[in-house]
């Protein structure tokens, strides 16, 4: 890199984002392809392991209990309970920070019934640590899998349903730069 | 000082200077501790020397190469040896990016016959001071130098913490990429729920740190003080951390060396002896929010190892990326009992020269820590050693521990997915005592 690509770059880095429209990380290993490719078709995949029967997340290549190389997906029962719940004021990625702009990003920890324990954006603002609540997956607008805990009462069996909980929290669209580049 | 009646063991009953000490590890969940009993050697006749902390930048145009390089010549300058006499390199950095320690020996003009990269955050000091002190004792090695440092380019934590792990990438990272802060956040809110933790708890460890870091002119932040409302005032960041609760990346170098007593009194160096040290990862993984670390699992026996117990620490160094952290390791550490924390803290005057309100005096973290220092990535994980190496060799200068004589060191880190999967604490006491 010679030094004008280099302040070139310099220049890029420093300078806030003039993107018109931020998305959520893209960004996935293979495994993270994978998943949302299972996901693309029902409420939520998870991988599960046909030699111990254990249920996997965040995927991996070999089953974190016995190690063996039998892990597929198949749908798995959303039911929970919130383990902890937070949320943001703060985010190092533009599409959030964007968003932070209209108000804190409610996330939370779930405690599956099926073993994972899973990271979640917070549908339910009402939640709180020990309440049921209900996983289910759906892609955002960098057309990646990601996972939305609902309240347990909230029918997610259908895609139109959980279609309007993503389009509630905006995350199926991007954040769009309003006042223009 | 309270403490546990498990660790109710005076020096004098300890066994004194044994060269090899039974012990028994009792079953826990733990998979890496259902082995049974087993035998820890000690590691007499082990010194550790030349502390050396070049200081800390929020940002800065040099790379890891640069700050790892300048701390090993700043250590063989305050050793009095030649670049050559060093035969033994530890390195721990995140920002290296395609080097290896193996590159690094040709850009510093090394030929090292033992090589270690101990990239670990908050643990990698405490990794690479067990591994070079057993291989100074095997005599693989005579003098290893054991060096952090990382650089801060701009917007470079931006991608340090998207590109962390393979879970972090898929699992945690796309969820609001708040980076450590989302997960910690989480890890508070629930010891704040489950035990009665208040913000003004964790305050006691952040402003005590930060008068520290007053005394400690390297401190990133030591110019500027910080009382309790200024804590509690602060802009919030995620759930129930604020803004003083939350480290600033930055770049620094830390590193010190390993020899042998009988080198290092023939180098006229003050040196520190490490009487135990443990280190056990991804520990209690049932778990489901962290509030606990390995240490349960190896404190104990790592006392009496030590021959020494909570009452005898006169500085204690906690790896403090969160306030919440440092608490969950003063409770492991045994301290106090879990959950008594944050009474233990109201009650504990940290400051590094006693002069707190509270009766019982524990300083804490006495330059300051991460929250005053900076957070310089792999770095950080070597800053407790070398502040309790200059504390107990009495040349810290300005933020001097009176009387220091033993100190204990706690690491953690690596935050893969929810938690920290590290946890490792090492005891060290003044050469003389």
């Amino acid at each position: 890199m010679n030094l004008k690509e280099k302040m070139q770059r310099r220049l890029k880095l420093s300078r806030p984002s003039l993107r018109a429209r931020a998305r959520p990380p893209k960004h996935r290993t293979t495994l993270g392809a994978q998943f949302t490719a299972a996901n693309l078709s029902t409420a939520l995949a998870l991988q599960h392991c046909k030699s111990c029967g254990h249920t996997q997340y965040p995927p991996t290549e070999l089953c974190g209990i016995c190690l063996e190389d039998q892990l597929i997906y198949q749908p798995a029962d959303g039911a929970g309970v919130i383990l902890a719940k937070t949320e943001l004021h703060h985010s190092l990625w533009e599409y959030f920070k964007r968003r932070l702009r209209q108000g804190s990003w409610p996330l939370c920890s779930v405690a599956l019934n099926s073993g994972p324990e899973v990271i979640a954006h917070l549908g339910s603002d009402h939640l709180k640590a020990g309440d049921p609540a209900r996983v289910f997956s759906h892609t955002d607008a960098s057309q990646q899998a990601v996972l939305i805990a609902v309240d347990a009462n909230v029918d997610v069996s259908y895609p139109e349903a959980r279609r309007e909980i993503v389009s509630a929290m905006n995350l199926d669209i991007p954040a769009i730069k309003e006042d223009g580049l | 000082m309270d403490r546990p009646s498990i660790y109710a063991r005076s020096r004098k009953e300890a066994p004194a200077n044994e060269s090899r000490v039974r012990l028994i590890i009792t079953a826990c969940d733990c998979p890496a501790n259902t082995h049974g009993e087993h035998v820890v050697r000690n590691y007499e006749g082990i010194a550790l020397v030349c502390p050396v902390s070049l200081g800390y930048a929020k940002q800065s145009s040099h790379g890891a190469a640069w700050y790892v390089g300048s701390v090993l010549r700043e250590i063989i300058h305050s050793a009095g040896i030649a670049k050559s006499d060093v035969d033994g390199l530890a390195v721990s950095s995140f920002s290296l990016g395609v080097d290896s320690a193996i590159a690094l020996t040709q850009h510093f003009g090394l030929s090292p016959r033992w090589i270690e990269q101990a990239n670990m955050g908050g643990v990698s000091g405490i990794v690479a001071l067990r591994k070079a002190a057993r291989a100074v004792q095997c005599g693989e090695a005579q003098i290893v130098a054991c060096i952090g440092g990382d650089g801060a380019g701009h917007r470079s934590f931006e991608a340090t913490a998207a590109h962390f792990s393979s879970w972090s990438i898929d699992a945690s990272f796309p969820y609001g990429a708040g980076g450590p802060n989302a997960a910690f956040s989480l890890i508070t809110r629930h010891y704040m729920e489950k035990y009665g933790a208040k913000r003004e708890d964790f305050a006691r460890i952040a402003v005590d740190q930060r008068y520290n870091a007053n005394h400690y002119p390297k401190a990133l932040l030591g110019h500027k003080r910080l009382s309790t409302q200024d804590y509690l005032q602060a802009r919030p960041i995620a759930g129930p951390l604020h803004l003083f609760d939350c480290v600033m990346p930055c770049a620094g170098g830390e590193g010190f060396l390993i020899m042998s007593e009988a080198r290092a009194r023939t180098l006229k160096l003050p040196f520190v002896r490490l009487l135990a040290a443990d280190e056990l990862h991804n520990a209690h993984p049932k778990d489901s929010v962290q509030d606990r670390g390995g240490w349960t699992e190896y404190m104990s026996a790592l006392y009496q190892r030590a021959g020494v117990g909570p009452e005898d620490i006169d500085l204690l160094q906690t790896y403090d990326d969160y306030p919440v952290i440092s608490m969950m390791q003063i409770e492991d550490l045994g301290f106090c009992e879990k959950g008594d924390g944050p009474r233990f803290v109201q009650e504990t005057d940290m400051r590094f020269d006693h002069s707190g309100a509270p009766s019982r005096k524990l300083p804490h973290n006495t330059c300051g820590g991460q929250l005053s220092c900076g957070q310089a990535g792999s770095a950080a994980g070597y800053l407790g050693l070398t502040e309790t190496i200059r504390q107990l060799t009495h040349t810290a200068g300005s933020n001097q521990v009176p009387r220091a004589r033993h100190g204990l060191v706690s690491g953690y880190g690596m935050v893969n997915y929810d938690r920290g999967l590290c946890s490792g604490a090492a005891l060290l006491a003044r050469g003389d005592a």
